[in-house]
């Protein structure tokens, strides 16, 4: 099975429950986990992996590159890139594209009259890497590049190779923690998942970022779960429990806002291994109850 | 002018320092435009307690197969770096529209005239939101199941351009792929906003890293400063030349303003202070700069 697990928002707490509920799982299943969260990935140091078995460079990105010697300056290629990557070197006078903006569309390839003066370069987008937590359970995480576009197509090559150790390694399911927002990343990751675990806490901003992370669930039409964070933090709004009911997207568990959580996280454990006995602790191990009958079964 | 207003993680509180300080801005008297450019997620308006308005569609190129004209070359799927046109076995060519970026390279490579049509499909939308502080927030919002946001936030900044009085304020994205080096293009200041936790520091040094790419002057602000060893986020400054200029404790004040759309800045909280201390020194920033 696999089982992807996004937010919308970022900072709701995604990668510190995902490690957490990896803990509380890996006794019972044999899983591989997913940090799909390319531009932050953050799961490897918070399972305490500092060694990586293997690491595999992404060659997907391309971005364009204009040769000054042969270009006439017509600004052509200025005019049409639809993203506004080309600019005009103030020194030189010389048409340049901008590497950390370009999307790699080869528009201005194809529009530029002298042929050969610009031509579209595959560039290293970032790096998957492996490793065996100290957990026992293996762990893939990718890493773009700065300023690199195509992170959609770094998960879905991380997810490639998790498929492959599950197969090797006989693996029972693959668990995803998603990047922040809904777009190719996010997409990449809830596409071909059996269930989405979604995560919020009760904001107006979290509950909107989690309205549209649904939406694209339900895109996939996918079965929802939802786990809320930071539970007590704001009593008065009822949003986002009314927004679950009203959806029926059932509540796996409410997690009380805890001094522990950060604290654990700055000494790169799980919360619950580093302290058991916090109240966020007791609600995730409930909540982990609830997912093994649920949805593991 | 332009600044950006960015954080590598999500959740730093980018959006919390972006909405106060331009809050505070205003009221020391720096006419501004703010514009939320995370698309995927925008949630300035809500920090500011204002529903969106004036919403306008980005209607992005697609194309439209003429099959009576096309001749089944593939040329426009070869081409397509989005691989969103696929052939059949024939070299039929259909589109995939939601991962077209709308470059419109098929339609510039297409032999037969005519064979490509021009059609369209929104895939977000842009706002521009007039709010209680004497300013106006321009917002860009991506569609649900659209993959690219990068088309997105090149709506949003250049209608954010359009409508801006003074300064222009960035809000990014989290992370540091090139949307968020699109949003952050012609800043003369970058703030980033971190947290001093093993994971925001981990993140901020890419911020930094991408900061240093392009060459703009940047600013850390530590958020919930004591939650963590703040000492390595001012080694990680001093690294990449950027400096410290505002530590955020922590506070339950700051969560309440949060959670009720009311920017911190103008209450009596004690916190307050610390975005009006930041303002002053981006207003002396930005008249050191003219
Ligand atoms: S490849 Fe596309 S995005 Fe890059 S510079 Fe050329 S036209 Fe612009
Ligand atoms: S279109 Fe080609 S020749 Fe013209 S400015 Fe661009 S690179 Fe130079
Ligand atoms: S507009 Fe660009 S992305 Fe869309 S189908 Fe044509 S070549 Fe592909
Ligand atoms: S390039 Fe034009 S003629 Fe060739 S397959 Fe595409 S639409 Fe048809």
């Amino acid at each position: 099975m696999q089982i992807a697990i996004a937010s919308g928002k970022g900072g709701v707490g995604k990668s510190t429950i995902t490690a957490s509920l990896l803990y509380l799982l890996k006794d019972d299943y044999s899983f591989v986990a997913v940090d799909a969260d390319a531009e932050a990935p953050n799961l490897g140091l918070l399972l305490g992996v500092t060694e990586w078995d293997e690491e595999r460079e992404h060659i997907g990105a391309k971005v364009a590159r204009i040769n000054t010697e042969s270009c006439v300056k017509c600004g052509i290629c200025y005019e049409r890139c639809p993203y506004g990557c080309i600019y005009i070197d103030d020194e030189e006078g010389n048409y340049v594209v901008n590497e950390l903006t370009c999307e790699g569309c080869n528009v201005c390839g194809l529009v530029c009259p002298v042929a050969g003066t610009i031509t579209l370069e595959e560039v290293r987008s970032g790096v998957i890497r492996k490793a065996t937590t100290k957990y026992g359970f293996p762990l893939i995480s990718a890493q773009l590049d700065v300023g690199r576009p195509e992170s959609g197509k770094l998960v879905t090559e991380e997810k490639e190779w998790a498929s492959k150790l599950m197969k090797e390694l006989n693996l029972e399911h693959m668990i995803v923690d998603s990047a922040a927002g809904i777009g190719c990343q996010v997409i990449a990751s809830l596409g071909g998942a059996d269930v989405a675990i979604l995560i919020a806490e009760p904001t107006p901003a979290s509950l909107s970022d989690v309205q549209r992370a649904y939406k694209v669930v339900q895109h996939f039409r996918e079965p929802a779960y939802l786990i809320i964070n930071k539970a007590d933090i704001n009593p008065g709004f009822r949003g986002l429990e009314e927004w679950a009911e009203k959806e029926g997207i059932p509540i796996l568990g409410r997690i009380p806002y805890d001094r522990a959580v950060p604290k654990s996280m700055s000494m790169l454990k799980p919360v619950v291994e580093a302290f058991p006995d916090s109240k966020a602790s007791k609600a995730i191990v409930e909540i982990a109850e609830v997912i093994k009958k649920e949805i593991l079964g | 002018m332009q600044i950006a207003i960015s954080g590598g993680k999500g959740g730093t509180g980018k959006s919390t320092v972006a909405t106060n300080l331009a809050v505070a801005l205003r009221k020391i008297g720096v006419k501004l435009t703010l514009a939320d450019l995370d698309v995927e997620a925008p949630n300035d308006h809500i920090l500011l307690g204002v529903e969106l308005a004036n919403e306008k569609p980005v209607n992005q190129f697609m194309p439209r197969f003429d099959y009576s004209k096309c001749t089944k070359c593939r040329k426009c799927a070869e081409v397509c770096e989005e691989h969103a046109i696929v052939t059949l076995r024939d070299g039929t060519p259909f589109l995939m529209p939601t991962l077209c970026s709308g470059c419109r390279a098929c339609e510039i490579v297409c032999p037969v005239p005519g064979a490509i049509q021009e059609a369209f499909r929104t895939i977000g939308h842009t706002y521009v939101t007039p709010t209680p502080y004497g300013f106006t927030l321009v917002t860009g919002k991506l569609k649900e199941g659209e993959e690219r946001s990068m088309p997105l936030v090149v709506a949003a900044k250049r209608r954010a351009e359009e409508v801006r009085e003074g300064l222009l304020m960035v809000d990014t994205a989290a992370g540091t792929g090139n949307t968020v080096s699109k949003a952050i293009e012609s800043s003369k200041l970058l703030i980033a906003v971190t947290e001093p936790t093993p994971l925001g520091i981990h993140d901020t040094e890419l911020i930094l890293e991408l900061g240093r790419l392009m060459g703009i002057p940047t600013w850390v602000v530590v958020n919930r400063a004591d939650l963590g060893e703040k000492e390595k986020v001012y080694e990680l400054a001093r690294k990449y030349g950027a400096e410290v200029v505002a530590e955020i404790p922590y506070s339950e004040n700051i969560v309440r303003s949060y959670v009720e759309g009311k920017p911190i800045v103008l209450t009596d909280y004690p916190e307050a202070e610390i975005f009006t201390g930041l303002a002053k020194r981006v207003a002396e920033f930005l008249g050191g700069g003219e």
